[in-house]
């Protein structure tokens, strides 16, 4: 089976159309706090939108300012030029330039023909007893949105068919991951994130398929052995590859990485409760570690960068913070000094969602290579 | 007394920490006005009661509560601990650019320079050993933005004291009122244990009091301002966004009852602050804290007085019941969400658009300015809606004007009056 597809990382919307051409609905996620078993249970398609290259949004600049981050800026521009071609959309308040797509698209579909499905549910920025039942609250409202949008019931069952089949995308997702562990792997960190990315492009079912044959054809790979240091990424939403493709470039071998479209995006198996299926959810995506949005898993999210290097042999990391993501902005304050008493060098580049910066980035790039890369 | 700049230059150098700078040039202040400007000392006295209370805690036998965000003074006061509220340093040195500065330089040596100047000044300082104060405990609220989400929990683990933290959800319903209140529970436990005292009901219920009070009297200054000329100073205005940290304090109150007689005053004489007024300003956002300055050059020059932010205003949500404890916890939850900078900011954007719409419905204003803050920059992802919808009801353009609050060096005061200046010259004047 051909799984080229999985390398295409450009947006596409011909699965949306597809869908929608089946009288079904499809809805545009902002977030990775917007849990998608929800969608598949109400057999809505899920698209997590992303503005992979975007090159104007100048549009969108108008109504989010210059002060927004442009990666927020970049969707509600993909949102508006049509891009996309969805029926709405569900926000979570992950960050606050999440919140301001929403308010900002909710606005413009009202000033419209109200047409679109325009959600938000709120995602708690803390772990505990108190705030998984407020979250499992927000996803009863995302319930009954969807109900009430499709005609369709989300029964317990529903929700543990998608819950099974986004377990199963997490899993191969996450045995491709393994790969990276060789010292000669077969995938680049470039062609693993244009992988996840595609998942955004088609229904679950087929990238499992995808997947499959990925790794059913991963030994006949050829191993990548012209790379001089081990690198793991890390920081704000990065859905362009072709910022990973100007590091590796330069001889660096992206192995891991702690990137909401990346691996991280996928994560653990979920466990349902069948006494509790949609707290199970609740649960899950607020345990997991993918974003600083989370006011108590700094530490957490530390610890797994820190095992992650040592699990991936990385020999140093690039910390990318988009300007205007403050949610990334800060980890250096406690993130810089534990890595220094560990011993793994770090590199700290700020970005913009459309490559404005390349050369600059090669340039400390290959510094930074040179700087990490082990005599042999 | 030295002068200011030496005072500086102590605080530069380390040898003077932030608390004894700002205890002693709020002296100094103190001391000119009694000599030039007596009637005015009520605008003084509030920073004295609020610095040295902050400087003395311990002297006094009280723990000494740093909080970030938006959290129920009434709870802290009611353990009888003294609350500081972070952003009492940054808008302290607003007017000092050289030391908001330094401790800014000191924060991006590990945050992004986009980071609010706020929570970079608060985090510079406490890298710098500057506070001159040390908490007990810490409390912490999920807002206003994303700069203070990262800034709290990091100086949470940095300042290493007992700390407790609210999340504080987006909806302003009922949902997210219980969703609070169960976490006022949380946080009255948190305080029973660290303080070794039971929460005194009768205590809280003396500080909702004082609250109630304060914002009755906030409200009837705010109606003040409905009149025609405008009998109070914009400045007053900034100083509103301020009262999150006294405000269950009767000396909050006492501080609007004198702004209330002088407003009053004008009024029955008929007078305003203008001598001429022509222009009503209503600041869709209002954080030139380093420049409030501004204010006053805008009567002056224009006969332009801002007559209502949507900023600082904080409505008027006040405890109804004070023996329902359920009641007074959801009202304390609500009147979070309702604080300066929570409101218009880190809330939906209709909530924003809201609150301009009645700030021009009942203000008569006829000029629109919108000062933001580069710092806030969900805030200013609303501009454009709240803007849009001055322009189509109310059939007024908007001025933008980007700044910073705390950099200085961002933008001048000079810089801002350039722009302010052309607009009038070039839109409002013609």
């Amino acid at each position: 089976m051909d799984y080229q597809k999985l390398f295409d990382s450009d947006i596409s919307k011909k699965a949306a159309q597809a869908w929608r051409a089946q009288g079904k609905k499809a809805l545009g996620l902002i977030c990775c706090h917007v849990p998608e078993e929800i969608f598949y249970a109400a057999d809505v398609l899920p698209v997590r939108m992303r503005a992979t290259n975007c090159v104007d949004s100048s549009e969108a600049e108008t109504w989010m300012s210059s002060f927004s981050c442009s990666f927020a800026k970049a969707i509600l521009q993909y949102w508006l030029d049509g891009t996309y071609e969805l029926d709405g959309l569900v926000a979570s308040d992950g960050c606050m330039m999440a919140s301001r797509i929403y308010d900002n698209a909710k606005y413009i579909n009202a000033k419209g023909d109200n047409s679109q499905f325009i959600m938000q549910i709120g995602a708690p920025r803390l772990n505990n007893p108190r705030t998984i039942p407020f979250y499992r609250a927000e996803l009863t409202d995302l319930i009954e949105g969807l109900e009430k949008l499709t005609g369709n019931k989300i029964t317990d069952e529903k929700l543990k068919a998608a819950v099974a089949k986004q377990n199963e995308a997490r899993a191969l997702v996450r045995q491709i991951n393994e790969l990276r562990k060789a010292e000669n792997p077969v995938i680049s960190g470039t062609d693993m994130l244009k992988l996840t990315l595609s998942s955004t492009n088609m229904p679950v079912d087929e990238y499992i398929e995808l997947l499959k044959a990925f790794l059913a054809d991963a030994k006949n790979r050829a191993p990548i052995t012209d790379k001089r240091a081990r690198i793991m990424v890390i920081g704000s939403a990065l859905d362009n590859p072709e910022y990973l493709q100007v590091i590796e470039d330069k001889g660096g071998l992206i192995v891991a990485d702690a990137l909401c479209f990346g691996e991280r995006g996928f994560g653990d198996p979920l466990i349902v409760d069948d006494k509790d299926v949609l707290g199970s959810i609740a649960k899950y995506y607020l345990d997991r570690l993918v974003c600083p949005r989370m006011m108590d898993k700094h530490i957490q999210m530390h610890d797994y960068v820190i095992k992650t290097v040592r699990e991936f042999k990385a020999d140093g990391i690039v910390y990318q913070r988009m300007q205007n993501c403050e949610c990334w902005g800060g980890e250096n304050i406690l993130l810089e000094q534990r890595l220094k008493d560990e011993g793994i060098p770090l590199i700290t580049v700020e970005r913009e969602e459309h490559m404005a910066n390349v050369g600059q980035l090669a340039i400390r790039a290959e510094a930074f290579i040179e700087m990490i890369e082990k005599e042999v | 007394m030295a002068d200011i700049k030496d005072l500086e230059g102590l605080v530069l150098k380390g040898e003077m920490t932030i608390t004894e700078f700002a205890c002693t040039k709020i002296d100094a202040s103190l001391e000119r006005m009694k000599e030039r400007n007596p009637d005015m000392l009520w605008t003084m006295e509030i920073q004295k009661f609020m610095w040295d209370g902050f400087r003395d805690a311990h002297k006094n036998g009280k723990k000494l509560v740093f909080y970030g965000g938006s959290v129920p003074t009434e709870l802290i006061a009611a353990f009888d601990c003294v609350g500081f509220y972070l952003d009492t340093i940054p808008f302290r040195l607003s007017t000092n650019p050289s030391l908001t500065a330094k401790y800014i330089d000191e924060a991006e040596k590990y945050v992004g320079a986009s980071m609010c100047g706020l929570d970079k000044v608060e985090l510079g300082a406490w890298l710098s050993g500057a506070y001159g104060m040390q908490p007990d405990l810490f409390i912490y609220n999920s807002v206003p933005c994303d700069s203070s989400r990262v800034a709290y929990p990091a100086m949470e683990k940095i300042i290493g004291v007992p700390t407790f933290s609210f999340d504080m959800p987006f909806r302003r319903d009922e949902r997210g009122a219980e969703y609070l209140a169960d976490q006022m529970e949380d946080l009255v436990t948190f305080m029973e244990e660290h303080t070794g005292h039971k929460l005194d009901w009768d205590k809280l219920k003396y500080y909702m009091e004082n609250a109630n009070r304060n914002f009755d009297l906030q409200r009837q200054c705010a109606d003040l301002r409905k009149n025609k000329p405008c009998p109070l100073p914009g400045r007053l205005l900034v100083l509103n966004g301020t009262t999150n940290a006294v405000a269950c304090y009767p000396i909050m109150g006492d501080l609007y009852q004198s702004e209330l007689e002088a407003g009053q005053m004008m009024v029955d004489l008929g007078m305003g602050v203008c001598e001429d007024e022509k222009y009503r300003i209503a600041m869709l956002q209002n954080m030139i804290w380093g420049n409030a300055g501004i204010m006053d050059w805008m009567q002056k020059e224009y006969n332009a007085v801002a007559v209502m932010d949507a900023f600082g205003f904080q409505g008027d949500i006040m405890y109804e019941h004070m023996d329902d404890r359920r009641d007074c916890f959801k009202t304390m939850g609500r009147k979070m969400q309702n604080n300066p900078m929570i409101h218009g900011a880190s809330g939906p954007s209709e909530n924003h658009i809201k609150l301009v719409e009645h700030i021009f419905e009942q203000y008569s204003p006829n000029v629109s300015m919108f000062l933001g803050h580069v710092g806030c920059k969900h805030t200013w992802a609303s501009a454009k809606m709240v803007t849009d919808m001055v322009q189509e009801k109310f059939g007024m353009p908007t001025l933008y004007v980007d700044l910073d609050a705390i950099d200085g060096r961002y933008k001048s005061g000079d810089e801002i009056k350039a722009q302010i200046a052309e607009y009038f010259e070039t839109v409002v004047m013609r």
